[in-house]
Parts: C-alpha cells; sequence; structure tokens
C-alpha cells in the first residue's frame, strides 16, 4: 500500500568522485586507469568510516532546544541529535526500544491498560557524566504536567493519573483512563533533574538551558558545540557518549533565507542534505546526477476545511452545511491534477486524516472522491441549489459563494487556491481566495475559529490516529483545535472509542469506522498528503536498513547514528 | 558651530523618542504575536497563555513601553521573547556584516560613479555616456536579486570560479582572502544598483553647474579646461551629490535584504525579516533606533560636509544653509 518511491543514486564502486570527474563512469578503460592512480579508493565503499562533517540545511533557526518547549521543526531537528529518546519509533511507526533509545525495552501496559512501566538502561549518561536514572523521567513528565511551566507538551500527558519511581532504573506512569496514544508521548527526550530542579517551574521557559549549547546538558550521540543565531549551529560527536559511537564526527545545521537557496547550496556541494527541494526545482537536483532526491510525502496533509458556525456567515447563511453539498464539492475537485500539476507527483491523495500505508488506514472502506463535475452538479441539483442570473448557484434566495483563506506567501496553497476556485465555478460555485499573513491569520481567524473557509494542512507528528482534538465537538475554539466548529455525534463517540483500548486490532477497526463515516460527512475535503522532497549530496551513505524514512516524524534523520560521510 | 551642534543633537533625541513611540505602538498593534505564531496539534492554548503572562505580553502596550525605554536607558536592549536571548548579541554581529558588504558596494559605486558622471558631463552623448545610460538603465530595471541568481548560476554553479554564498567557507571563518572572494558576487550585483543612480547624479548635477555664468566668466578669463570642471565646477555640484550620499547612509546598516537573502550574508537586512515575522518585538526595534540612528547620522554628516566643500555654507547661522 505505502509507495515510497526512493530514488537511491548508484554508488560505482573504486570509481573517483563523480562531480569532480564523471568521465571515469561513462568509458571502463578510463576507470580502471583511475583505479591504479589511486589505489586508496579500492576500499569496500559500503564500510562505514568514521570522522568527517555533515551539513544539513535549514530556513528557520531553532527556539529552544529543551524538551519541555519544543514546538518548531528547527528546535525538534537539532534535539535529535543531541538528545537521546526514552523510546524511539520502527519504520512502520511503533513504540520500540532501540540501541540508542534510553529504555532497555517496550513499554510494559498492564491488563487494565492502564499503567505503563518503563524500564531503563543503566548505562545512559548525560554529558556531563551523570547517570540517567528514573529521576530524570519522573522530573520530565511532571514539568511537562505543570500547568505553571508552560510546556506545549502538556496536553499529551492530561491524561496522566501519577508518576512513580519503582528503582532508580524504572518508572511507573498510571492514566486516569485507557488511553492507547499515551505510548507516542513516552517516544520523546527527558531533561536532567540535577540540572533543572531547583528552578522554579515558571522561570524554566527562560532558563539558558537550552538556547546555551554551555549549560545545555545532553544525553544523545553528538553534543551541541556553538550557535551563532541565525547562521548555524554545530555539533560534535559526544567522546564520551555511552552507546555506540556514530561515524559521522561533526553536524553543521546551516540557515538559508529560504528554499531556493537551500537548493542552490545543495547543487554546489556546501550542503549534503536538504529536507525541503521545492517541487519546481526537483528535475534540476535530479539532472546534477549525483544527488539522491527521496521523494516520498511526510506526515502532512493538506485540506479544505468548511466552517460550520452561523456566526461566520452573512445572513447566518452557511452554504455547505448539507453534507450532500459538501460530497458535491469533493467531486468537483480535481484532486489528482493538483497533485500531478502543483506538486509534480509528489502527493498522495487521501480521504480520510489517516496517512494512507499506516497501519490504522482504513483504505477502501472510506469514500473515494473522483474528479467527476458531472456528478457534482446533480448532486447539487438534488440538494436544491438552482442556477441564478449570473451563473452562480441560488438556494432560498442566497447565493452559493463563499471565501476561501489560506496564508500569504505559501505558493502551494495560492495555486491550490486558484484551482479550488476554478473548480467550484465549473460547477456554480463562487469562491473568493484571500492570502492572509500567518501570524495575523492565526490569532484572528484560525484560534477563535472566524473564518468561513480554509486552505490548511495538518503535519502528524505523533503516529497515532487519534484525531479527537481535531475533530470532536468537546474541543470548539477557543480552547481545541476543532476550528471548523465540526459537530458529528456518531464520531465523537467513535474517537472515545478507539483510544479507549489499547488492543491494536480492535482500534484499527473502529478507525475504519472513523474513515467510512467521516469521508462521507466530510468537515474537510481531505485533499492529499506532501511533503518537499529530500535531497542527500554524494558524501553522504548509508545502508539500506538505515535510509530516511520521510513518513516518520523527523524521518529525513531516521537512524542517522548510523550513517557516515565520504570525506575524501 | 558647538552650539550648532548640540541643537542638532537635541533635535535628534526628540525625533529618536518619537520614531520609538510610534514604532513601538505599530508593531504591538500588528496582529499576531511571539507567542501565537506556532500552530500545531499539540499546542495547547493555555501553554500560550502562561508563556504570555511570563514574559510580559499580557501588560498593557504603553507599561510595556515604559519598561522597554527603562531598559534602554540602561543600555539594555532586552531580550527575545521566544528564547530569551540578549538582543545585542543578536544584533550586533549582524550589523557589522552588513557593514562590510554595503560599504564595500558603495564606496567602490562612489569611486567609480561621481568621476564617470563628471567625465560624462564634459562629453555629453558620447560613447562613455550612453554606455553609462545603458547600465543605468540596466541597473534600475534589472532586480536585484535575480542578477545575483544570473551571476551564481554562472559563476559560482557553472563555472565554480568563485563561492555561492555565505561570508566564509566553513573552515576558513576570519581569514581575509576567504571573506575577499565570498564578497566578489554580492558587490557586483549591489554597486551596480549604486552605480545606476550615481552616475545620473554626478553627470546631471555637472551639466547644471557647468551652463552657469561664473563657469562661463571663468573659461573668460582663460582659465585651463580640466581646472574649471574640476576646480570650479565639481565643488559645486558635489553639493547635490553630498545631499543624496547623505540620505543613502542608513543603508549601510539597513542592508539589501534580497541580496542578503540570495547570498546568505548574515547581515541586518535578513535578521529584520526573520523577526519580523516571528514577531521579537525588542529585535525589531533594536533594529528601528539603530536605522534611525544612521538616517540622523548621515544628514548630520551631510550638512557638515557640505561646509568643507563650500565656504559659503556657514552651518548655524540662520539662513545659512543651502540643504
Amino acid at each position: 500500500m505505502l509507495s515510497v518511491v526512493v530514488l537511491v543514486m548508484v554508488v560505482v564502486a573504486g570509481c573517483s568522485s563523480g562531480s569532480d570527474d564523471p568521465e571515469p563512469e561513462k568509458t571502463p578503460p578510463k576507470e580502471e586507469s583511475t583505479q591504479v592512480d589511486k589505489p586508496a579508493e579500492t576500499v569496500d565503499p559500503n564500510k562505514p568510516v568514521d570522522g568527517g562533517t555533515l551539513v544539513i540545511s535549514t530556513f528557520t533557526d531553532i527556539v529552544s532546544v529543551n524538551p519541555l518547549f519544543i514546538q518548531d521543526t528547527a528546535s525538534a531537528d537539532a534535539a535529535t541529535f543531541i538528545f537521546a529518546n526514552l523510546y524511539d519509533l520502527d519504520r512502520q511507526g511503533n513504540v520500540t526500544a532501540e540501541p540508542w533509545s534510553l529504555a532497555s525495552e517496550k513499554p510494559i501496559i498492564s491488563e487494565d491498560g492502564k499503567s505503563y512501566t518503563i524500564k531503563l538502561k543503566s548505562t545512559a549518561k548525560w554529558s556531563d557524566g551523570q547517570p540517567v536514572t528514573a529521576d530524570d523521567v519522573v522530573f520530565t513528565i511532571n514539568a511537562i504536567r505543570d500547568p505553571k511551566v508552560a510546556s506545549p507538551g502538556i496536553s499529551q500527558f492530561d491524561k496522566v493519573d501519577k508518576v512513580e519511581k519503582v528503582d532508580d532504573s524504572t518508572v511507573l506512569v498510571t492514566l486516569k483512563q485507557v488511553y492507547a496514544p499515551f505510548q507516542y508521548a513516552l517516544a520523546s527526550a527527558v531533561v536532567p533533574a540535577h540540572v533543572l530542579k531547583d528552578v522554579k517551574p515558571e522561570e524554566l521557559l527562560t532558563n539558558p538551558f537550552g538556547t546555551d549549547p554551555a549549560k545545555t546538558v545532553t544525553n544523545g550521540p553528538w553534543k551541541w558545540t556553538e550557535w551563532k543565531q541565525s547562521q548555524s549551529m554545530n555539533f560534535d560527536a559526544d567522546s564520551n557518549y555511552w552507546g555506540q559511537k556514530p561515524h559521522i564526527q561533526k553536524i553543521v545545521f546551516k540557515q538559508y533565507a529560504d528554499q531556493n537557496t537551500e537548493v542552490q547550496a545543495l547543487l554546489k556541494g556546501d550542503v549534503d542534505l536538504t529536507q525541503a527541494i521545492p517541487v519546481t526545482q526537483v528535475e534540476a537536483v535530479k539532472n546534477k546526477g549525483d544527488i539522491n532526491v527521496i521523494l516520498a510525502p511526510g506526515p502532512v496533509y493538506e485540506y479544505l476545511g468548511f466552517n460550520f458556525k452561523e456566526d461566520n456567515f452573512k445572513n447566518k447563511f452557511v452554504p455547505f452545511a448539507s453534507q450532500k453539498t459538501r460530497q458535491a464539492i469533493a467531486y468537483a475537485l480535481n484532486r489528482q491534477g493538483m497533485v500531478d500539476n502543483i506538486l509534480k507527483g509528489t502527493g498522495k491523495l487521501m480521504n480520510a486524516p489517516f496517512l494512507p500505508g499506516s497501519w490504522a488506514d482504513p483504505g477502501d472502506a472510506v469514500v473515494n472522491y473522483g474528479y467527476e463535475p458531472e456528478k457534482a452538479k446533480q448532486l447539487l441539483a438534488e440538494d436544491g441549489w438552482l442556477p441564478g442570473d449570473d451563473g452562480i448557484l441560488v438556494k432560498d434566495g442566497k447565493r452559493f459563494a463563499f471565501e476561501l483563506q489560506y496564508n500569504a506567501g505559501n505558493s502551494r496553497r495560492e495555486q491550490v487556491a486558484a484551482v479550488i476556485q476554478q473548480n467550484l465555478k465549473d460547477v456554480g460555485i463562487e469562491v473568493t481566495p484571500k492570502a492572509i499573513d500567518f501570524s495575523a491569520w492565526v490569532e484572528q481567524n484560525l484560534t477563535p475559529g472566524k473564518y468561513e473557509a480554509i486552505l490548511l494542512s495538518w503535519s502528524l507528528n505523533n503516529p497515532d490516529p487519534d484525531g479527537e482534538s481535531t475533530f470532536s465537538s468537546k474541543y470548539f475554539p477557543p480552547n481545541g483545535q476543532n476550528q471548523g466548529w465540526y459537530k458529528n455525534e456518531k464520531l465523537d463517540q467513535l474517537w472515545v472509542d478507539g483510544y479507549s483500548t489499547v488492543d491494536q486490532n480492535a482500534r484499527k477497526q473502529v478507525y475504519a469506522e472513523v474513515g467510512k463515516e467521516i469521508s462521507a460527512d466530510l468537515p474537510y475535503v481531505f485533499m492529499y498528503q506532501y511533503g518537499l522532497p529530500e535531497g542527500i549530496g554524494p558524501k553522504v551513505k548509508f545502508a539500506e536498513e538505515d535510509k530516511p524514512e520521510p513518513t516518520l516524524p523527523y524521518g529525513y534523520f531516521y537512524r542517522i547514528i548510523n550513517w557516515w560521510v565520504d570525506s575524501k | 558651530m558647538t552650539e550648532y551642534l548640540i541643537r542638532r543633537l537635541v533635535q535628534s533625541a526628540v525625533v529618536m523618542f518619537l520614531i520609538t513611540v510610534l514604532t513601538f505602538g505599530l508593531i504591538h498593534s500588528a496582529p499576531g504575536g511571539p507567542t501565537k505564531v506556532f500552530l500545531s496539534p499539540g499546542l495547547s492554548q493555555q501553554a500560550a497563555k502562561v508563556q504570555a503572562e511570563h514574559l510580559g505580553l499580557d501588560r498593557p502596550i504603553p507599561e510595556q513601553y515604559l519598561k522597554w525605554v527603562g531598559g534602554l536607558l540602561r543600555g539594555d536592549l532586552g531580550y527575545t521573547f521566544k528564547n530569551h536571548l540578549p538582543v545585542g548579541d543578536i544584533l550586533w554581529p549582524t550589523v557589522g556584516h552588513t557593514m562590510v558588504l554595503m560599504g564595500a558596494a558603495w564606496l567602490l559605486s562612489l569611486l567609480i560613479a561621481i568621476p564617470w558622471g563628471v567625465y560624462n558631463s564634459t562629453k555629453e552623448y558620447g560613447w562613455s555616456d550612453q554606455t553609462a545610460s545603458f547600465i543605468s538603465y540596466i541597473g534600475f530595471a534589472m532586480p536585484t536579486f535575480w542578477f545575483g541568481i544570473l551571476l551564481q548560476e554562472l559563476f559560482a554553479l557553472k563555472l565554480d570560479w568563485l563561492p555561492l554564498s555565505d561570508m566564509w567557507s566553513l573552515d576558513k571563518e576570519g581569514q581575509i582572502g576567504d571573506l575577499l572572494l565570498h564578497l566578489v558576487l554580492p558587490v557586483s550585483v549591489l554597486t551596480l544598483g549604486f552605480l545606476a543612480g550615481y552616475v545620473k547624479y554626478a553627470r546631471t548635477s555637472m551639466l547644471e553647474v557647468l551652463q552657469q555664468d561664473y563657469i562661463r566668466t571663468a573659461r573668460a578669463k582663460g582659465i585651463h579646461e580640466v581646472r574649471v570642471v574640476y576646480r570650479h565646477g565639481l565643488r559645486n555640484a558635489l553639493i547635490p551629490i553630498i545631499t543624496i550620499i547623505g540620505l543613502d547612509l542608513p543603508i549601510l546598516v539597513g542592508g539589501a535584504t534580497l541580496t542578503e537573502n540570495v547570498f546568505n550574508w548574515p547581515g541586518m537586512g535578513r535578521l529584520f525579516v526573520e523577526m519580523a515575522l516571528a514577531r521579537e518585538y525588542s529585535v525589531l526595534m533594536a533594529i528601528t533606533l539603530v536605522t534611525a540612528f544612521m538616517v540622523i547620522l548621515g544628514n548630520l554628516i551631510a550638512d557638515l560636509l557640505y561646509a568643507l566643500v563650500d565656504p559659503r555654507v556657514q552651518l548655524g547661522r540662520k539662513g545659512g544653509s543651502t540643504a
């Protein structure tokens, strides 16, 4: 089901660097002579070498690498190098204990599904030499739960009843109720209790731990050695790291102004890895020949979100209040065309809020909407919409017109909004696209739930399929994420059923049911899963089992501890 | 002269104060805020509220302003909201980086533009003048970032003669030779932009002066043409040019955001855009202050230069200033 398109470049054994001297690859006699000239290059290229520098590009600076406060991608990326997680994810997104995880085995879940026992490795150490113990885990979870700390992760832990230290390497977490997604909350980093325990909860936010490399005690394979704000960060392999040492000696996180300059730097060879090649540049990068371009979409999906609150509309008339009308809109949109033309084929259509190929993906159980404008017109007519004088549909004397908001400067959404406008005009619906500055949009429209329709996406940084906080009527604005004021009692209950058992097969059935209902009722028109292609330069090497996994959160660095660079 | 300087300084202080009040009010009334730029399914509104409280962002704007001014008077530019870093640590290096880039481009363009413009004014519509016009058209019409990308494409990617971007290579930080190599492309782009205007100003200003009666008198007295042009003409023609230069001085720190972006130059223009998007009020205020200071300084320097090139300009005497 999951069709991951990975274009791995062909590594020619015993050949000199392709970019400096591409000739030998084409003409074998010359290749031999090159080998004679450079006997040192006949070493097995599949054998990892230690040392070297890996330069990774980014276009935003970090905020803080303090695991208690991370909520932006750049900080989370940086943290993956310097903090070990309690648990990590396997390629399918299951919680697991890897050799570099702090836990020694998977969490042990009690019969009643409410208690989680965490067993720690006894070998793990902080960069200042102190052991990583149960105290650190207890301190971290309690800090996140404390409202005075203002950790953005607080909602992930709001089902926790108590956290207890059993012994130095065992922690017992008890939940108030069965809540299956909780295991993913444990696949995260911990902070050192011995460094932060005397800091007042409300002062943790401004504490230099997380922003000052010298004061940030870490426990991962690399340590943070330098930060030049808005320019670069350096991470050096920690010689005192407790586990199997990483091959790469130094990681440089280099900031560029935008994705286009990042790609230029990748082409020049200044950068070895970039996570975001704009789709319009993919061909140019591929043409360079020696750059590995990974096209699989990431854990993000885009949607056309409807608003169901009458106060947001003129005359309190919600034009898409009826299910049939929403289905008509879904049929009227040429989503495959958008994926082919705007995303240049780097997206995958979705009809429910589950990533294609994930364990909870309901597959064929959902309603699939093809591009069928005639069917759309027919549904609209059945629903009581009649053509008006200007060609726009009218019902009860009200025109079918609405405003579609998106964030200014996002060229993908700008193009998609234009296609939506055209597609819907073809069936008699007037859409007015409106671009708004992101920060203002969040404050004035998204958080209070004030808009008619939006084009936005959700990033699924937690592989759990639970979507209660986005779709349940328990989570209306301003304190919840159900910004479209969508209410469907059947779904409200299904989401609860979905997380109230830790039996994965039982959950699968619930989410198949969710998929069926949500794809028919359409709080959103689910558009596509997407993600900017990742580009990896010729210096970077990894074995097949350690290749990046873009569908996982932070998967572009998946198993980077086993990667190496060919430092000539 | 001293009295004049004191008066100018007092005026400047008042202007600076008004600028800070205005800017502070404007950026705080813009929608959004440092704790509101993130939106993710995990972010609790509760946490955002508590964070705003910790950071003092929930206080009334006049109170926040007074707190900021209080800090400023003690030499404290404040801290970033999102990660509590001292603003000065972030700002000052970028000011230096921008001055290196802009200063080089600006000096180079002046050194080329003034002699060339003067020469062209003596050979109106000659081939040199036509060339300058052509270059000016290009300089005005071509977006700098686009020209920058063209140069990168050719000299950094195709020919591989010059570095693509950045101020230094990864392992050569602080080396002058490496810096010069990195300066070539961005300075070329910026110089073309500056040159376009300055050549035209110099030429026009000279042409105007050369038609004056005193030039005719000088020529009639039999003074050598070179002396007429450079001694009698240029001195007078320089006054409007100095005005332009004075007004342009703030760009030395304001930077060229687009050029800095294309060449990944770690300067203040880039910083400003980044911080505006993140609603980092204290950094934005500091950048505004530095820029305002440069505007005032530029005007002052221009005034002082008038007196230097033209002894008739007497500063401080009412009606004595030609500006």
